[in-house]
């Protein structure tokens, strides 16, 4: 983790100095809008993860983030292009200009928010967590699994890794790059828990009844804050999207998507089974 | 040829410690197998994901290439432009290793150490940011339109892939020849210096220029010497093109990522990729066996 943040910092500090550089030279830069406007596409920059984002049958890409650009994009009267992006490079990547924005489920943290900007939440998702069963037959509350003897998987760079060092401690870490590596471990016994995004350990959870169940009855351990996120120094883009969010919250559009993609699968279960 | 009596006929017979052998061996292998779904709780399902490589769509009873299938064009896309690329770069610093000229030793010298002692992918981190953010858009390639001419047409999608993702393609490209040629260097200079001293001294006293010495002289017989090295570096190449998935090209190995992650079928996913490549290397392999069958054939 360690290790990962000091690279990652590292990475992200090289792309600020070449920015920087980069954007002296001209002072009076566009915002983000205008340059979208003009070009007539707005990039997205997101990765893989259900239900915000995955691939169809066909390969196409699905999910509640996928709606919320596309009908932005349609609001703006322009054209969407995702640019799926390795989930640790994607700050950097947005600082690089890779694209525009990101909109990648991507939870509000005060130590991201010194690199980028993030507008208003548009969705508040927050961490789940998937016991094995037979492991932690023994472990009667949360506070139980607290233990050094207990092992936790996630996926590396995510927030749910935060929240398991900080709310078990003592508690041995084990990173995966995705997290349905993550939760394989727990269903083969290899850790005794995972954290994800919910509700992808409800989903997975529901594939295995007898091996799996998802801890703290139910409930998300933690309640998140999920933005958009922006490079800095671009205030007109920034009202622009949280003023969008705002506005889609209010009118229950965002709700509505919200409910259709987290609720349960029966409502597009269809559409990534193969038959 | 000057070589001594040939090596003794290889056995053509399996006798029967062979069969034992290999029986052993077998059975090794199908007791793992079996072990696997004692130890894994897993329920395999490959259709998902073989649906991922080809889609069958009834409807039309047509059958498309996929995911899988597109990233294994881009690999292969990326393997062959990095291959041409480090030929270049790495024959050019591979003569000037063995150059007089001190400027071209020292710069060439400092390059094959720069990134020999660096793991790639911190190299390809660094680099991808440099490109991406300073050499590109002073090219001007992000601002290439993707309804240029020369862009928006069959060949330019065959060769380069789609026009949406240029830039993205070209920064793996660069990155793993960049890479890659450091070692192809080392191998050209140890080419080029295997051939004897006395050949560069022979070659020059008759009246040949440098150049003339190099190509005529050395370079054919410093080819054939180099060749296997060779191919075993570009396909190194092809299996080290895996690591530009970290700066999200979308070749094999971050498509399957992607897949893995939207299937949650992880095993058959990189099980397929995994042949999927053992498949693509070995047919370079055996390209390049054919290829030094005939380089030997031609051997005066």
């Amino acid at each position: 983790m360690q290790l990962f943040k000091t690279v990652n910092s590292l990475m992200v500090a090289a792309v600020v100095v070449m920015t920087m550089a980069a954007s002296t030279v001209s002072v009076f830069a566009q915002s983000m809008l205008e340059e979208v406007v003009q070009r007539g596409t707005l990039r997205v920059g997101m990765s893989t993860f259900v239900p915000w984002a995955m691939r169809d049958k066909k390969g196409d890409l699905i999910g509640f983030e996928i709606d919320v650009a596309k009908k932005i994009a349609k609001d703006m009267g322009v054209e969407i292009e995702f640019v799926p992006t390795a989930w640790s490079g994607i700050i950097p990547a947005l600082l690089a200009k890779k694209f525009d924005i990101i909109i990648g489920g991507l939870s509000v943290t005060p130590e991201r928010n010194l690199t980028v900007n993030f507008t208003i939440p548009y969705a508040h998702s927050g961490q789940q967590m998937a016991a094995n069963t037979a492991l932690t037959k023994d472990l009667k509350s949360l506070d139980a699994f607290d233990d050094v003897n207990v092992a936790f998987a996630c996926r590396r760079g995510s927030v749910s890794c935060d929240v398991i060092q900080k709310k078990f401690p003592k508690a041995t870490l084990r990173q995966f790059d995705d997290d349905a590596q993550a939760f394989q471990e727990v269903v083969n016994g290899n850790a005794h828990a995972m954290v994800s995004s919910a509700p992808k350990p409800r989903f997975w959870s529901d594939a295995y009844p007898d091996k799996v169940y998802v801890a703290n009855d139910g409930k998300n351990l933690t309640q998140g804050d999920e933005a958009f996120g922006l490079r800095k120094g671009d205030l007109d883009s920034l009202n622009f999207f949280s003023n969008w969010i705002l506005v889609n919250t209010s009118n229950g559009w965002l709700g509505e998507t919200h409910d259709y993609w987290f609720k349960d699968q029966s409502a597009w279960k269809d559409m990534v089974a193969p038959e | 040829m000057d070589r001594a009596s040939p090596p003794a006929p290889a056995k053509k017979r399996l006798t029967g410690l062979d069969f034992v052998l290999f029986g052993g061996v077998a059975a090794l292998i199908l007791y793992s197998a079996y072990r696997i779904n004692d130890v894994l709780v897993y329920r395999w399902d490959w259709s998902r994901v073989l649906s991922f490589v080809v889609l069958h769509d009834e409807a039309t009873g047509t059958y498309a290439a996929n995911l899988l299938l597109h990233g294994l064009a881009t690999t292969l896309r990326l393997a062959v432009w990095a291959t041409i690329l480090a030929s270049i770069i790495g024959i050019v610093m591979g003569y000037w290793r063995t150059c007089e000229n001190l400027t071209a030793r020292i710069i060439s010298r400092g390059y094959v150490e720069l990134i020999r002692n660096l793991p790639p992918l911190v190299f390809i981190f660094i680099f991808y940011f440099f490109v991406s953010s300073q050499i590109f858009p002073a090219l001007g390639v992000d601002d290439i339109s993707r309804d240029n001419w020369v862009v928006n047409t069959t060949a330019f999608r065959v060769m380069f892939g789609d026009p949406q993702l240029l830039s993205n393609f070209l920064a793996g490209v660069l990155c793993l020849a960049l890479f890659e040629a450091a070692y192809v260097t080392e191998i050209v200079r140890a080419g080029i210096q295997s051939v004897g001293k006395g050949q560069w001294e022979g070659a020059r006293a008759i009246g040949l220029s440098r150049i003339n010495v190099l190509r005529d002289v050395i370079l054919p017989q410093a080819v054939r010497k180099i060749l296997p090295p060779l191919a075993g570096q570009f396909i190194t190449l092809i299996k080290d093109s895996a690591i530009v998935s970290l700066i999200s090209v979308q070749e094999l190995t971050f498509l399957a990522t992607e897949v893995a992650a939207t299937t949650t079928k992880v095993f058959e996913t990189w099980i397929l990729v995994g042949a999927m490549y053992f498949v693509l290397c070995y047919s370079f392999a055996l390209f390049f066996s054919r290829l030094e069958r005939r380089a030997a054939k031609s051997r005066r």
